[in-house]
């Protein structure tokens, strides 16, 4: 019985080894092909393996386009949504949780229905709502559509509604004013939901690509998502350098996630089976 | 003795001003909820109706007069062969990728779970979610030149087994599937991670029942292990449904709805209409449509949660 385990557990890892290759494979392809020539990538005869390492790619991703004022762009936004969204979340579930006012149910339930509604419903009123508050081509059209999360109204909600009355009252009648006991209490007490958020949010901004897609032309207010594209649109011969910004967009996501692997895969789980 | 003296006194302290405090709350509550309500109102609550009213608009950024024209838009709909042609379309990409997606998901998860060194186990599970996290529409740019007919890694590959290589997205017969495939590798990571963390949480118990009464492992699979995920799979499945009849960077980059519209889903023709031929009255009557499947597909999960509550 024993014996047959083994031999099974063995054939599994096998062939999850060979899965993993296969995941890495990409990876492996775009860093290969960074290091290409042009001529090497045009020569119909093209390996995997570079025949002569070459820095061009990268030279011309600098060389060619504003690429740190993109990454700039796309870092400026990405922590300005996220703290704004974990700001609001908080000070709007702490509301909804642990006050009682009239509309309270009314209002939830309309922030919770907005949820449901997919992007391509609200993205052409809300291009009109932008244009017509002259923001079109400037970083607070990504900005200021995306400082609340329903979702971390949400979270937020459920979270706070599980602190103990008693020490909140205990926290007022010491003299704390509201925002002081959200700051000083309920904040560090959600903190686990909250930097689950934060990943989740900041990562969102930092990927996405249909909004600004709508929202930007100029190719000074670009953000990373849209910089590849630009690239691509390029280079589709020479894709050495496409695979080069791919490389230096990519490699500080995955360093970040490794860093924060712990924390993002119990928060993947936490708020998705919420 | 004292305590309790303290804690008469602290109540009545409390009881004195009543009205004092009540007020002080209804201030802090009216300020915080005023601005967000007001972020809210203006891009969540208005957006959602005026593109509403928008459909039964023929409007046009570009032109002067946007006059009503009640259901035309919607009429239109149904004679249009591109937008009927993209519901296929559409509905062929999410039925396609999600059953592939759950299916692959799941035997990931229940392989992985079954790995008994947890060193390893986690390598994997990083591994597989490694994808989830790079910008799709990096992802997109990358796997179209592994599609690349002349000098693509896959058409390498099939030349490596003297294999014709293949215009992967190119190709009418093709493209959807190259899309689906780039998907899967892009979105996986967080299914296997969701059903792992389901998986955990089927108490050893009932295996250890099982082996007592001699289930085979196929048998313990089919009665323990799935029932016991039905929520962890109806939750996954959701998801997975309404963003997929989102998904749109691959498309747009990818093939652009090209061959013969064979990739055009309708998110990227809702984008399209609206921002390339600035017809946004008809391609708001189009996210309508869009909104009546998600919101179907929602209501469908509610109704199956309900009953599948107990086990």
């Amino acid at each position: 019985m024993t014996r047959r385990f083994t031999w099974l557990e063995g054939v599994i890892i096998a062939i999850l080894l060979v899965c993993a290759a296969i995941m890495l494979l990409p990876y492996l392809w775009m860093v290969l092909s960074s290091f290409k020539s042009n001529l090497e990538i045009i020569s119909s005869a093209t390996s995997f393996v570079p025949q002569n390492p070459t820095l061009d790619g990268y030279r011309a991703v600098f060389e060619e386009a504003p690429f740190l004022t993109w990454l700039l762009n796309s870092a400026i936004t990405a922590v300005i949504i996220t703290a704004a969204t974990l700001f609001t979340s908080a000070l709007a579930g702490y509301v909804f949780a642990k006050f009682t006012f009239p509309g309270k149910r009314l209002m939830f339930l309309l922030v919770l229905a907005t949820m449901m509604i997919p992007f391509q419903v609200i993205m052409i009123p809300t291009y009109l709502i932008i244009s017509k508050l002259g923001l079109i081509n400037n970083l607070a059209a990504i900005i200021v559509p995306s400082l609340i999360s329903s979702y971390g109204v949400f979270l937020a909600k459920q979270f706070i509604e599980d602190i103990p009355r008693d020490l909140l009252e205990a926290a007022r009648i010491d003299g704390a004013g509201e925002l002081r006991i959200m700051w000083r209490i309920v904040m560090p007490l959600i903190l686990p939901m909250l930097s689950a958020l934060g990943i989740f949010t900041f990562m969102a901004a930092w990927n996405n690509y249909l909004w600004p897609l709508i929202a930007i032309n100029d190719m000074d207010r670009m953000t990373v998502p849209m910089a590849l594209v630009f690239f691509n649109g390029a280079h589709q011969v020479n894709y050495n350098v496409v695979m080069s910004a791919a490389v230096l967009i990519t490699l500080p996501v995955i360093i970040v996630f490794l860093i924060f692997q712990k924390q993002f895969i119990k928060g993947l789980t936490m708020t998705g089976m919420k | 003795m004292e305590i309790s003296s303290l804690k008469r006194e602290r109540g009545a302290g409390r009881r004195l001003r009543p009205h004092a405090v009540h007020r002080k709350q209804r201030l802090f509550v009216t300020a915080s909820l005023t601005p967000i309500f007001i972020l809210f109102t203006v891009f969540a609550f208005v957006p959602i109706v005026w593109s509403l009213i928008l459909s039964f608009y023929q409007y046009s950024p570009l032109r002067e007069e946007s006059p009503f024209i009640g259901l035309e838009n919607y009429i239109r709909l149904f004679s249009d062969e591109l937008f009927l042609k993209s519901l296929g379309v559409t509905f062929k990409f999410v039925a396609a990728a999600v059953i592939a997606n759950i299916i692959i998901t799941l035997l990931i998860a229940i392989a992985v779970n079954s790995v008994r060194f947890r060193g390893l186990r986690s390598l994997f599970r990083t591994i597989f979610f490694l994808p989830a996290i790079a910008p799709l529409a990096g992802t997109a740019v990358v796997w179209s030149t592994m599609f690349n007919y002349d000098n693509g890694l896959f058409n390498m590959i099939l030349a490596q087994f003297n294999l014709a290589p293949i215009n992967w997205l190119g190709d009418p017969a093709y493209a959807l599937f190259s899309v689906i495939m780039m998907t899967l590798w892009a979105d996986i990571g967080y299914n296997v991670v969701l059903f792992m963390a389901g998986l955990d949480s089927v108490p050893d118990i009932y295996y250890e029942a099982a082996r007592l009464e001699g289930a085979t492992r196929l048998q313990t699979f089919w009665h323990i292990t799935l029932p016991l995920l039905s929520r962890t799979t109806l939750f996954v499945s959701v998801t997975t449904i309404v963003s997929y009849f989102q998904a749109f960077p691959q498309f747009q980059i990818m093939t652009k709805g090209e061959p013969f519209n064979e990739t055009r889903v309708l998110a990227l023709h809702i984008y399209d209409q609206a921002f390339s031929n600035s017809n946004m009255g008809y391609a708001s009557a189009m996210a309508a449509v869009l909104l009546l499947i998600i919101l179907l597909v929602t209501m469908i999960q509610l109704r199956a949660g309900r009953s599948q509550w107990e086990h």
